[in-house]
């Protein structure tokens, strides 16, 4: 069992290495950058304040916080931006490429000659982006936290590791959304793209609809589920957002599964 | 038991025809050919057979189960072996561990044998290999966990010559195992030299299904043959000719008839040159199951790979 989700994490583990060793590199960047822009005497406050509010909503500022905290930069500047919607696209794009690469290139007819049945190949494919979300986590959020300690700044290690342990069902979410993506068409491409662009625009319904009336609307945005800044700022974990998230993620994976079941590949 | 049987099998894509009310037969233990034109729907057939594609009509069976129930189906794969005519393969990984990841999927009973009779490249990314390599590594895929049943897609096409006979061998080793192969082709030479029986499709529907013999007695050769005297077409009026076309000193034809008539008959003229090859598959169909003028354009590879195939002059 898991030897398709072990094969294919295999695969896709050094770059997922890379990938957080970049994210690292630049959290640690602008973690390194905080103690300047504090002391630098703008008012950035002030400044975000006069942002419109659907541009603060989208920076996640739109409680009342300061982003000249160091919990406040954190939220906006890393992990509203790099997790939320970055991360939230990365994982979307990677999966879309889950199913719909190997039916393009022909690895699938090898594959499914052997004796595997399609649901399988769907939900172990899925399987592998664990590894990958999980690494990225972890690498990151040592190097914030490390970094945060060594410019002289405190921050909750407790709020740092939930942020990081929200953002695995959330990007597990934006996964599905992908695979789902990769059983509906038969280019790679396309399914990435169609991704990369259904995240996107799930971030800007969830943004748009809180600011416009439509609050309703932006519920089936994953976005809507996580929130790095109430978690870093106010200590507020949103654990049934997690569970929306999981559950989502099973049924997205579920439907894709019995979607691939009845495909012409 | 046959290995593979199916009954009115039909795929069609929207309004496009895959294959139309294909009914066959593979017996056990032998070597099936399954030929025709590219484009004919072969490789449809194959992977309909293979649970890639449902039909949209009649049914299937492989090794006994039905194809369109996927647990059953499952069953059928573990004594079934694949070989796509351009398998897909991992470019990012290696041979090895390709070859490990199919050991943990559906067994591994010969992959160090068959590794020694085909020898690719397997601690090299597969994204260095040559096709040749590709096709080589896909055939140790394909035989690793010891199956029955063998489907083949124009298992030679990118292969050198050399490795051609080596499969061919190969083949013939195997099925005097007891392994049935079912062996799409649009080379007739090949089919010759391995199949037992064939099956020719042709747009998508089965035309004949008979022994390869038979098969080869009924397309004859084609014959050119030049002289020094001028060429009367009338000269060549004997038993057996076909598609006579006769000019200067030249004439070629297809030939059906006994070969002494023949070389009796040449023995009239001085000859200067003269071959006889064997038909090309097209020519095949032209001549025996020509159902309509919906013909399309023969591939230009069919004339070039049977033409280094028989030559008796």
């Amino acid at each position: 069992m898991l030897d398709i989700a072990t094969y294919e994490s295999e695969r896709r583990i050094r770059g997922a290495l890379v990938l957080s060793v970049l994210l690292a590199a630049m959290s640690l960047l602008f973690v390194a950058l905080f103690p300047s822009i504090s002391n630098s005497g703008a008012d950035l406050d002030a400044y975000m304040e006069s942002l419109p509010p659907a541009v603060q909503a989208a920076f996640g500022a739109s409680g009342t916080f300061s982003i000249t905290t160091i919990e406040g930069f954190l939220a906006v500047e890393l992990y509203q931006f790099f997790w939320l919607l970055l991360l939230g696209i990365y994982a979307a794009y990677l999966s879309g490429g889950l199913i719909a690469g190997d039916v393009e290139r022909g690895r699938m007819d090898v594959l499914l000659a052997a004796p595997v049945s399609r649901a399988r190949v769907v939900v172990e494919k899925f399987a592998s982006l664990v590894p990958v979300v999980l690494a990225v986590n972890l690498v990151v959020g040592i190097a914030v936290f490390a970094t945060v300690l060594a410019i002289g700044e405190s921050i909750s290690l407790a709020d740092l590791a939930v942020v990081h342990l929200l953002s695995v069902p959330y990007l597990l979410a934006c996964g599905a959304i992908g695979l789902l993506l990769s059983v509906a068409f038969s280019e790679s491409d396309a399914a990435k793209r169609a991704g990369l662009g259904a995240i996107f625009g799930l971030f800007l319904l969830d943004t748009v609809s809180e600011s416009a009336d439509l609050n309703w609307l932006g519920a089936i945005s994953p976005t809507r589920y996580y929130d790095p800044t109430a978690i870093l700022v106010s200590g507020e974990y949103d654990w049934s957002g997690a569970v929306v998230l999981l559950a989502a993620t099973v049924a997205l994976v579920a439907v894709s599964a019995a979607w691939f079941r009845r495909k012409d590949i | 038991m046959s290995a593979i049987e199916t009954t009115g099998l039909t795929k069609y894509y929207g309004d496009t025809r895959g294959v139309e009310d294909l009914s066959l037969t593979v017996r056990e233990g032998e070597v099936f050919g399954f030929l025709g034109p590219n484009g004919a729907g072969k490789t449809t057939a194959i992977r309909t057979l293979l649970g890639f594609i449902s039909p949209t009509g009649g049914s299937a069976t492989l090794l006994g189960r039905d194809v369109t129930d996927e647990a059953a189906l499952i069953e059928a794969k573990r004594r079934v072996g694949y070989l796509p005519s351009n398998p897909g393969l991992d470019e990012g990984t290696t041979g090895r561990r390709l070859i490990r990841y199919h050991a943990a999927l559906k067994g591994d009973e010969r992959s160090d044998e068959l590794l020694e009779a085909f020898d690719p490249p397997i601690d090299r990314e597969i994204g260095e290999y040559s096709t040749g390599n590709k096709q080589k590594l896909a055939l140790v895929l394909s035989f690793m966990h010891d199956p029955d049943l063998v489907i083949m897609d124009e298992p030679t096409s990118g292969l050198d010559p050399l490795m051609q006979e080596r499969l061919y061998e190969f083949i013939e080793d195997e099925q005097a195992r007891g392994t049935t192969f079912f062996f799409s082709s649009h080379v007739l030479s090949e089919v010759r030299k391995v199949c037992d029986r064939v099956g020719i499709i042709r747009n998508g529907e089965l035309v004949a299904m008979e022994g390869v013999e038979e098969l080869l007695d009924r397309s004859g050769k084609r014959v050119h043959v030049s002289v020094e005297e001028t060429l009367d077409p009338a000269d060549f009026a004997l038993a057996g000719v076909h598609d006579l076309d006769a000019g200067d000193g030249d004439a070629s034809f297809m030939f059906t008839g006994e070969y002494d008539d023949l070389l009796d008959h040449l023995r009239n003229y001085r000859v200067r040159d003269l071959e006889i090859e064997e038909a090309p598959l097209e020519d095949v169909f032209m001549k025996f199951y020509d159902d309509g003028p919906e013909s399309e354009s023969p591939p230009p590879e069919t004339a070039a790979a049977t033409a280094g195939g028989e030559s008796d002059a």
